[in-house]
């Protein structure tokens, strides 16, 4: 069922989680997040779930414990809701109800892994904040993932106070974790970051747009700097790269994220082989989607066949940030749409398609910055493609509070 | 044609740190199977790596005994192959950055001549699962030992820069000194904490060009690495003759047929940074603090015990081979024994008796300070030099004292006394020809004459003390 027709109907349990808790209606303990649901996608390890991932791979697997972000929010006093239904090794939103959940208020928000840009895009069109932080800042110890180098936990909720709520539960170091960085946001102020932003606009970053989304994100700037906001354009050479850059590092690090996957311990495994080497192959062929499978194909193509230009890849994202970063260290933020409208609902076909979706928010991916979609901006046919405001790193706090701030402006508007 | 021989070697050396490389496991792969295992070593979904700073420290001073420069920046890759000993699809190991380069080790060649040998880089690695194949009933399987995986182990990579099986054995015995000099790591290839597979190829003589090499691999000894060697240069010398190329592959060593098989065509996977373990930056201050833990290596121990205690070269040679006979001998030196007769009972009666026994030098119950007192029992003649050896055989099996068992077994010195004089009187009585021939000039009949008093004093007489009367005697 594509998320955007559930919105505003009450979707059944069933449809929106494949694991519902089986003590979700224990009384919360004290805490901070007392009482909140949280839903979480079936990569993040909850110790006896069926943490599958979304995927025939991880059949019958159950987690041996809790993920770190997991033990967090407990001790927060939260709830874990249930696990949402989830696109295969949660890449991309194909079938992934965690938006839908979070705004049939099934739960009070939902985690999202941000490889490319899910929860912001799954925000966007369920008209939700969703929020990436900056890379390395929460722990992604039982995080079943995919591409290490560019997911990262993100929040998807129906205001801004929530995100900040769970991100102070569950950012910050762990010792099970060596490759978080050494510094992290501070959430204690929620809402310092109020003053004037000078917001940059990457003229590339806007060149899939149609008139009609470039208009509705032009609008979207003519409320930003009505209410104080400057904008000034800020072009970055070989913007377009990112996508590129993207694909070959995600996709090689997916491949040799998903070798483990060889059905001797857990998930599907093919009926029949004559030895070791045949159940693999037998079984990773049964195994993955079609999607999938050609994303790891493409990453054992670089591995195993064109090692220099992942090489490439890498030295390009190195300057790639840079750009992006010097850009943030003149102005505060960068601004521009999470998605385009009228993207279809069913499954991508290809993992082109996958990347067509999500083309205007892999950069923060890319670089490891927190990046956010706001609704109600930037509107489009009638659809919400969502404003996205992307900070420098560790600027995460200052860009909740921004956002928040200019959502309430934005409300006031209405 | 005549040939020679280009030779680099690969060792796997298993680093005897209390955990694992990536996890709190004990590294103790002998252990009942699958007991020191934890989500991360079995590499379950959502397990990250955590890189151990003890595995670090180990690898480094292993690699600052084998002279190599630590490098400021070093990180790990993942070395991608799929075999059911490494159900994780790849192996962290340091491919690009390695964490040492340029070292080297100084061996002396077959012909007496220095040979200096170069060490390509060190680099860290784990370890992977152990296969144990059950090949006895009606279906044969394979079971998986997690035990050893994900022990840290360091791989050492020479530059092609030996020429014989000798020259790979030497200095894989300098390679092995040294490291356990560092104390770093067991280095027993019998039990598998130190692997190595040799890179072979020949050239005619005098040619600098490198040839299409052949690795050769599973050998469990030092010998056995030159025996695989010698049979590895023979075999490609007679394809060459034959007009027959040398192809680049794997072979394996049989040790009970002593001949190589060629075997099934390996699998080279790529390389690719791991994104989960961070990259390891090391200051210089760090390094500095890791090299200050070095001991004392063997060639300044050489010449220090040349110059502190005045040993031959040889002889200084042989007490630093191995760091235990070195602390042996050091100890023994300092309970005032002279230190030449130190290293003299060390090297022909400690050493060969504890190899006849099987034991090592932390085994035997002949202490350096048990080993003193008998010396010095020597030292204040109260035995003879051959009745101590007999008392050292005897304290090798027991805990007595060496006095006791000097009294118990009557093997004390008979110093100058009646019943020596006894003893001298009545041998000179028997051999009357020979004192007349001494007496002629023929001085050499004296020592026919003391060893007739040692027979009769069955060893206990002092010789030195017993010559001195008979030139006493015969003089008068």
């Amino acid at each position: 069922m594509p998320v955007s027709d559930t919105l505003g109907v009450s979707v059944v349990n069933e449809d929106t989680f494949s694991f519902l808790n089986p003590a979700s209606h224990a009384p919360a303990p004290e805490g901070p997040l007392a009482d909140s649901q949280i839903a979480v996608q079936a990569n993040l390890c909850v110790q006896g779930w069926p943490a599958n991932a979304g995927s025939r791979a991880l059949e019958n697997f159950t987690a041996l414990e809790d993920a770190t972000v997991v033990e967090r929010l407990h001790s927060a006093g939260a709830s874990i809701a249930g696990f949402t239904r989830t696109s295969e090794l949660a890449f991309g939103l194909d079938g992934d109800t965690s938006a839908a959940a979070v705004a049939s208020s099934a739960c009070d928000a939902a985690l999202v892994t941000d490889t490319i840009g899910e929860s912001r895009v799954a925000a966007a069109q369920a008209r939700l904040f969703g929020f990436k932080p900056t890379a390395g800042t929460i722990s992604r110890y039982g995080l079943i993932g995919l591409v290490p180098s560019m997911e990262c936990l993100g929040v998807v909720a129906r205001d801004v106070t929530t995100i900040a709520g769970i991100l102070r539960a569950i950012s910050g170091p762990d010792e099970r974790d060596f490759s978080l960085g050494g510094e992290f946001p501070d959430f204690s102020a929620p809402d310092a970051a109020t003053d004037t932003k000078t917001i940059a606009v990457i003229p590339q970053s806007l060149a899939g747009l149609d008139p009609e989304e470039r208009d509705a994100f032009e609008s979207a700037l003519v409320v930003l700097r009505k209410a104080g906001a400057r904008t000034t354009e800020a072009p970055v050479e070989d913007y377009d790269l990112l996508r590129t850059v993207h694909q070959a590092i995600g996709s090689t690090e997916a491949s040799s994220s998903a070798g483990k996957y060889d059905s001797v311990r857990y998930g599907h495994r093919a009926a029949k082989a004559d030895d070791w080497n045949e159940m693999y192959l037998k079984s990773r062929e049964e195994s993955f989607g079609p999607l999938v499978k050609s994303f790891l194909f493409q990453g054992a193509y670089f591995q195993f066949e064109n090692y220099s230009a992942f090489e490439n890849a890498c030295r390009i994202r190195r300057r790639l940030v840079e750009a992006l970063n010097k850009v943030l260290s003149e102005s505060g933020l960068i601004a521009l749409p999470t998605r385009k409208k009228n993207v279809p609902s069913d499954p991508a076909e290809s993992v082109s398609q996958v990347y067509d979706r999500f083309a205007l928010t892999l950069a923060a991916n890319v670089a490891g910055l927190p990046a956010i979609s706001v609704p109600g901006f930037v509107k489009a046919d009638g659809e919400d493609l969502g404003l996205q405001l992307v900070a420098s790193r560790l600027q995460d706090n200052r860009l909740l509070g921004y956002a928040a701030r200019i959502a309430t402006m934005h409300r006031g508007d209405l | 044609m005549a040939y020679e021989a280009v030779i680099g070697l690969e060792i796997h050396v298993q680093l005897n740190c209390d955990t694992k490389m990536f996890c709190d496991c004990p590294n103790r792969p002998g252990d009942r199977p699958n007991i020191n295992t934890c989500p991360i070593c079995l590499w379950m979904p959502g397990a990250i790596p955590q890189f151990s700073r003890n595995a670090l420290e180990h690898a480094a001073l292993t690699a600052m005994a084998l002279n190599c420069t630590i490098q400021p920046e070093s990180a790990f890759d993942q070395k991608v192959y799929y075999y059911p000993d490494l159900p994780k699809g790849f192996q962290l190991s340091q491919h690009h950055k390695p964490l040492a380069r340029n070292g080297w080790l100084d061996i002396t060649g077959e012909d007496g001549s220095p040979r200096h040998l170069r060490i390509h880089h060190v680099h860290m690695e784990e370890d992977v699962a152990k296969l144990v194949h059950e090949t006895e009933g009606r279906t044969k399987i394979s079971l998986v030992d997690f035990n050893r995986a994900g022990s840290p182990l360091v791989e050492i990579v020479t530059e092609p820069d030996m020429r014989s099986a000798y020259d790979a054995m030497e200095f894989l015995r300098i390679l092995r000194r040294q490291i356990r000099y560092a104390g770093t790591a067991e280095c027993s290839m019998d039990s598998g904490t130190m692997r190595c597979d040799a890179n072979i190829s020949i050239r005619p003589v005098g040619s600098s060009e490198m040839n299409t090499k052949v690795e050769v691999k599973n050998m469990n000894s030092v010998r056995a690495v030159g025996s695989a060697i010698d049979h590895e240069i023979l075999r490609q010398t007679e394809e060459l003759d034959a007009g027959r190329p040398i192809v680049l592959h794997t072979r394996l060593w049989d040790p009970d047929k002593n001949i190589t098989t060629p075997m099934r065509g390996k699998f080279a996977g790529p390389c690719v940074p791991d994104p989960s373990v961070p990259a390891i930056v090391l200051t210089e201050e760090w390094v500095a603090n890791i090299g200050s833990q070095l001991p004392e290596m063997p060639a300044q121990k050489q010449a220090r015990f040349v110059s502190e205690y005045g040993l031959l070269d040889d002889e200084a040679a042989q007490m630093s081979a191995e760091l235990d006979v070195a602390e042996y001998f050091e100890a023994l030196a300092k309970q005032s024994i002279q230190p030449r007769t130190a290293a003299q009972w060390v090297a022909s009666r400690l050493i060969p008796a504890l190899r006849e026994k099987g034991q090592q030098m932390a085994e035997t119950t002949v202490t350096p300070e048990r080993l003193a007192t008998l010396l010095r029992m020597i030292e204040q003649d109260k035995i003879t030099a051959k009745a101590a050896r007999q008392v050292f055989d005897l304290m090798l099996d027991s805990d007595q004292s060496p006095e006791s068992i000097v009294e118990e077994h009557g093997f004390s010195q008979i110093g100058e006394s009646d019943e020596l004089a006894a003893m001298l009187d009545s041998v000179l009585a028997e051999h009357a020809d020979a004192v007349e021939n001494y007496r002629n000039g023929k001085t050499e009949a004296a020592g026919f004459l003391v060893g007739q008093v040692m027979r009769v004093s069955k060893g206990k007489a002092n010789p030195k003390l017993l010559r001195e009367m008979l030139e006493a005697r015969l003089a008068g």
